[in-house]
């Protein structure tokens, strides 16, 4: 399927250059450390202007900027224009004009030829009765997927998982259009659940990419599991302690998903104290976009700022539900605690929800 | 200014600043506009882009600058609305949102110390933390620095109790084109008497003394309770004298704006998305006289009581009663809480751009002004987008007025027709005895053509700029020239 190319934008990029409101512009986490306007969303739209008119060309230094985007959709949420989707036409631009990132290139080669981004350490398949899409990082990560799948039972949600690759989304996000599709058609050819009425998934990521650029009827387990949770009043003990919520970007801000951790957070007695920025306008841990892969050092500041939104409502506890967020966060964290003398635990909404019901 | 000296000046800034100064045109690209009606082909590039940390270092971006003679121009919310922040004349272009740190929250003095580049809106998030704010709120605070404000001396939300950020500020560092850095001002004391009032000077003077890197500002305490009413009012004369007759009273208004009916459908976008329907006034209502009033709550409640008194009883006002729609206005004004993805601003100007002449008249002028600007408008072929008056002053009526057009910006010569309706209607603000720009400022649209409205006073303007910037270094190019209205000796005599 072709893709619309940058020039399909234009209208978006002259409205956002006629506008100029900035609203995307001070609290974009990477602007925030970076300075540049170029890397605020309003400054990548004149970079867009300039492609579009053909008064720049690109260049290594402009798609490295453009790799330094998070695509957490803050920006978005503040406009009212296709920001995303423009910065990856400009991504997928500096690739067709042969300037990637070689992380980038690798890591794409990698999903391509092993069906993975990360190495596997568990190949959960198991029989069950509703399909569960576990995602490259939870199969990374054989002890936070048990605690997932021992929550999940015990609520019972009996999850079925079958043979899976990798659903594409760092592939799609860092601008390889063509590799894009042939992940799509390997995911295609390897998962057996394309029919299923409804597909659960553990990781934010998966989710939003499995439905819209698969179509799936996917749905994130936390949604499951809140609602047994409603069914079934009383069957966990209040671990009663105070903490926030960090809202995973992909989960929150462009799946709508709020309600339904906080309502866990709730169920399990957990005083919930909402940092400054929460829901829609929650900022990104710094682990989105493939930033990470590209930058760490930039992740990493990005990460801190979000700790010490949580140090400023004076909280011990960050909790959240994304497989990412998680070990990003608590890297800043530890790095905080060296530096300020305070430490403040990031914990998994599985590892509470594993507490709370046994 | 040659190549050469580019060259040389950006070799000794990057030395000393290292990967906060480039060329790189993926940099410059993006600071090629502010929110200046422009035509599309028009990108105004600086050739450097460096970004200072402290006053210091902004004193050496100017000895450099000075140096090689290379115009220097502050970038800030990038949301001016005049041309002011663009380097047109090329050079330096100094990104001061590295500017960014609270320096001081004196309690005790009720004062706040601050580098330029701090965003209002951010700086506001602190005080909160200590129960204070700053009550100079432009609607761009969200983009908007400290040293912008000082610089264009922006619209204040809040003006009618607070007055604009002159009657907040204390004291201000400006490093000179010179590359001198001087405090002025008075301390931490709200007057002074001694000396010339340099610290006025900079207010408005957009970059063209120098840039502005601290400031020292009066914060007042955070209210308890606030509280937003709407009347509908049956020309703008009565928004006007409504308004002084409340003040009168002795009542505490905090904010006051009118707006004309067609200006209320842009103010109500958050509303129509929240309710999927369009604000319906009656047929007799001309304006709409916005009030807040903010403080211990039952103060707020005697002050709304009465102010809706005073406004049914002696100027057969109605109170809009769809309260919705007055918060859906407050959104707009203050909060800036929009639907998630659907943001005002952009989703506004799909097709053109908001665009305003902005005029301060006398406040028995308005309704004059009003069908003048209608006029004028359909003269020049501009959509009318419709008229808001802004009370700036504290405890007084004032007009400051926004005459707002949608601009179309697809060609050289629509863009041209807009700065000839702004060239009119600055016109009839000196012919109604008024100003040609209240909030705006200079920027590279009335430079020049405001001698029509300072005579010879220009003559003293050019000597004070001499005195600040003897090379003419600092944004060149704005507030004694325009590049878009002429000044016609001898039709402007």
């Amino acid at each position: 399927m072709e893709r619309k190319r940058l020039e399909d934008y234009a209208e978006d990029i002259y409205t956002c250059n006629r506008t100029r409101c900035g609203f995307c512009r001070e609290q974009c986490p990477v602007y925030h450390v970076k300075v540049y306007e170029t890397y605020s969303c309003r400054g990548k739209m004149l970079v867009g202007r300039g492609l579009i008119e053909k008064t720049l060309s690109p260049f290594e230094e402009m798609a490295q900027i453009l790799d330094h985007c998070l695509l957490c959709g803050l920006c978005q949420a503040r406009c009212a224009l296709h920001n995303l989707d423009i910065i990856t036409s400009m991504r997928r631009e500096m690739v067709r004009r042969g300037f990637s990132t070689p992380v980038h290139r690798e890591n794409v080669q990698r999903i391509l030829t092993e069906g993975h981004l990360l190495d596997i350490r568990t190949a959960p398949k198991r029989q069950g009765q509703i399909p569960l899409y576990v995602g490259c990082v939870y199969r990374s990560k054989p002890r936070e997927l048990a605690t997932a799948l021992s929550v999940l039972e015990r609520l019972d949600i009996h999850p079925l998982i079958g043979d899976e690759t990798c659903c594409g989304y760092i592939v799609d996000a860092t601008g390889f259009d063509k590799e894009f599709e042939e992940v799509q058609e390997q995911l295609k050819n390897t998962y057996q659940q394309f029919e299923a009425p409804e597909i659960l998934t553990l990781c934010p990521t998966c989710t939003i990419t499995l439905r819209e650029k698969y179509g799936l009827p996917v749905k994130h387990a936390i949604v499951a599991v809140a609602e047994q949770l409603h069914k079934k009043q009383g069957i966990v003990k209040s671990l009663g302690f105070r903490a926030t919520y960090h809202d995973p970007c992909h989960l929150g801000r462009m799946l709508g998903v709020f309600a339904e951790p906080r309502e866990i957070l709730r169920h399990l007695g957990i005083q919930l104290v909402e940092m400054e920025n929460n829901r829609y306008f929650s900022t990104c841990c710094g682990g989105g976009g493939g930033v990470n892969a590209v930058d760490p050092e930039l992740s990493l500041e990005i990460a801190k700022n979000r700790v010490r939104d949580a140090i400023r409502v004076d909280v011990e506890i960050i909790t959240t539900v994304c497989p990412t967020c998680e070990p990003t966060l608590l890297r800043a964290a530890g790095r905080l605690a060296g530096e300020l003398g305070t430490f403040v635990d990031v914990q998994s909404l599985w590892d509470l929800l594993d507490k709370a019901l046994q | 200014m040659s190549t050469g000296q580019v060259d040389k000046a950006f070799a000794e800034l990057r030395e000393i600043f290292g990967d906060r100064a480039t060329t790189s045109s993926v940099h410059t690209m993006a600071y090629s506009r502010d929110w200046s009606p422009r035509y599309r082909e028009m990108n105004d590039l600086p050739d450097i882009v460096v970004i200072p940390n402290d006053t210091q270092e902004m004193a050496r971006i100017t000895k450099v600058a000075y140096r090689y003679e290379i115009p220097l121009v502050p970038f800030a919310g990038g949301t001016g609305m005049g041309g002011g922040a663009v380097a047109w004349k090329g050079g330096i272009m100094v990104e001061t949102k590295g500017l960014n740190r609270v320096l001081e929250i004196d309690e005790q003095n009720m004062t706040v110390t601050v580098q330029s580049g701090i965003t209002i809106e951010v700086l506001n998030a602190e005080l909160a933390r200590h129960k204070l704010w700053l009550p100079h709120q432009p609607e761009s605070k969200r983009a908007c620095t400290i040293g912008a404000s000082i610089g264009c001396d922006n619209d204040s939300t809040f003006g009618v109790r607070y007055g604009k950020i002159l009657d907040c500020l204390l004291n201000a560092v400006i490093v000179t084109g010179r590359a001198e850095a001087i405090r002025v001002g008075q301390r931490k004391a709200s007057f002074s008497s001694t000396g010339y009032k340099l610290l006025d000077l900079l207010v408005a003077s957009e970059g063209t003394l120098g840039t502005i890197t601290e400031a020292t500002l009066r914060v007042v305490l955070l209210p308890e309770a606030r509280e937003v009413r709407g009347y509908l009012c049956r020309c703008l004369n009565d928004t006007a004298r409504g308004l002084e007759r409340l003040l009168g009273s002795g009542l505490a208004i905090e904010s006051a704006h009118a707006n004309c009916r067609n200006r209320l459908h842009f103010y109500t976008h958050s509303y129509r998305e929240r309710y999927g329907r369009e604000p319906q006034l009656p047929e007799w209502a001309d304006a709409i006289l916005f009030l807040s009033f903010a403080g211990d709550r039952d103060i707020v409640a005697f002050n709304v009581d009465k102010a809706t008194r005073i406004m049914v009883d002696e100027f057969n006002a109605e109170r809009v009663g769809e309260q919705e729609l007055v918060e859906g206005w407050w959104d707009s004004k203050h909060r800036l809480e929009f639907v998630p993805f659907k943001q005002k601003w952009p989703d506004s100007q799909r097709q053109k751009k908001f665009g305003a002449a902005d005029l301060g008249l006398p406040i028995g002028r308005l309704e004059k002004g009003y069908l003048r600007y209608l006029q004028i408008a359909k003269k020049w072929d501009q959509e009318i987008l419709g008229m808001t008056i802004y009370n700036e002053s504290p405890n007084k009526a004032t007009a400051s007025i926004s005459f707002a057009v949608f601009v179309d910006d697809s060609s050289q010569d629509k863009v041209n027709q807009f700065y000839q309706y702004v060239r009119e209607m600055s016109e009839m603000a000196i012919e109604l005895e008024g100003t040609m720009s209240t909030y705006i400022g200079d920027g590279d649209r009335l430079g020049g053509f405001n001698q029509f409205e300072h005579g010879p006073g220009l003559k003293y303007m050019r000597r004070i700029k001499r005195i600040f910037d003897p090379k003419n270094i600092m944004n060149p190019g704005k507030k004694f020239r325009s590049r878009w209205i002429e000044y016609d000796q001898g039709a402007h005599t």
